[in-house]
């Protein structure tokens, strides 16, 4: 085949099907102009290929941005306590409704619907009374949570700067018993230089 | 990477339904690789830093005008040619720079990292976005062509030109010892 039909930087490239590559490896074999020009191309590559993805110097922020806070009502479907008073209301709804319906079935052994009727209205009273007070133990929970692992990690913050403020301190010490070695030194070179000068 | 393509169609359809947590593991999965083709796109850091932040705010923006979760990271990375080049033409309108060959043989691990840095910098955007998208992203042609909204053909003419004017920095002649 002859060289100019080959498409060599598409080889390089990875883009050739293994049909075509195996062409290509055929002629290179044979062709000293192309093997080299593929040498060349394919230690282009490698020196392409050496440099290195840097690190991301700080992260790209979503949560905290407007743009991307939930809507309300996404934020009432994910939200756990709100959920569970949903389904709480639901259920005592189902309560009262069961109550009014039994008393149409003659026989099942029924209070009195105003009985009913009441006995529904506290069981709705006591659940949510329940349902209030599940609501706040958690929300509490999920506050005492928040507010400890912000001091934590403020308390771990600080020991950091701290640490990074003796070490910062105790180099500059050493700099500073180095620079006073060092001038010393100097200082006692030039007081022998300056008593020597005389006698001679 | 079977595993990652299922995790990320999944996710991407989590963040279609307005998830944004599902949405910020998309983000930490491709800041660094769309950031660094930034950064060596457009050449400054900062640029690069606040690029990368508008190029997740409108992908999730237009999240839902994804159709096909599998496209998504050439669609991801069509947002960031496009933010890169409202840039660039706004400092550079000319944009083409002539690439000057020097050779770069027999160097430490640094000076080759300098050495490419300075090719790449070289060339023109349209010439570097192409050894970008190929080299360091991995994209085929087709895909290349879509981030890029030109034809396969071009895609290819820029690559091969850049790999020309990169292999005489890079590779020169004596290396191969063909003189």
């Amino acid at each position: 085949m002859s060289c100019s039909l080959l498409d060599l930087k598409a080889y390089a490239v990875g883009e050739l099907a293994e049909r075509e590559k195996s062409t290509v490896d055929d002629h290179v074999r044979g062709c000293e102009n192309c093997r080299e020009e593929l040498d060349r191309l394919r230690l282009t590559w490698s020196a392409l290929a050496s440099l290195q993805d840097e690190e991301i110097p700080r992260r790209i922020a979503f949560v905290s941005d407007q743009v991307f806070e939930p809507r309300w009502w996404q934020t009432i479907w994910r939200s756990g306590p709100a959920m569970g008073f949903a389904s709480a209301s639901l259920l005592a709804a189902a309560i009262v409704a069961h109550g009014f319906l039994g008393y149409g079935f003659p026989g099942h052994g029924f209070a009195h619907p105003a009985a009913t009727a009441t006995g529904a209205q506290l069981d709705t009273a006591q659940i949510e009374r329940r349902m209030e007070a599940g609501v706040n133990a958690r929300v509490d929970a999920a506050v005492a949570q928040a507010v400890s692992a912000a001091q934590a990690k403020q308390s771990a913050e600080f020991a950091r700067l701290l640490k990074a403020t003796e070490h910062q301190r105790q180099m500059d010490l050493a700099d500073f018993e180095q620079a006073s070695e060092y001038y010393e030194k100097q200082m006692h070179r030039f007081e022998v230089a300056s008593n020597e000068g005389p006698a001679q | 990477m079977i595993f990652r393509e299922v995790e990320d169609r999944d996710l991407i359809a989590k963040a279609r339904r307005g998830h944004v947590d599902a949405y910020n593991v998309l983000v930490s999965r491709w800041e660094k690789r769309i950031f660094n083709y930034l950064l060596r796109l457009v050449r400054q850091r900062e640029d690069a830093l606040d690029l990368s932040q508008d190029v997740f705010l409108k992908a999730y923006q237009n999240i839902k005008k994804l159709d096909d979760p599998a496209k998504f990271p050439a669609w991801l990375f069509r947002i960031a040619h496009n933010e890169a080049y409202s840039l660039l033409r706004k400092n550079r309108p000319e944009g083409e720079l002539t690439a000057v060959p020097e050779a770069a043989t027999g160097l430490f691990p640094i000076e080759m990292t300098l050495a490419v840095r300075g090719a790449l910098d070289r060339l023109s955007d349209d010439h570097r976005e192409a050894v970008l998208l190929k080299v360091y992203q991995g994209f085929k042609f087709e895909e290349m062509a879509e981030i890029l909204a030109c034809p396969v053909s071009t895609v290819k003419s820029r690559l091969y030109t850049a790999l020309d004017l990169l292999k005489q920095t890079l590779a020169p002649v004596n290396i191969g010892g063909a003189e």
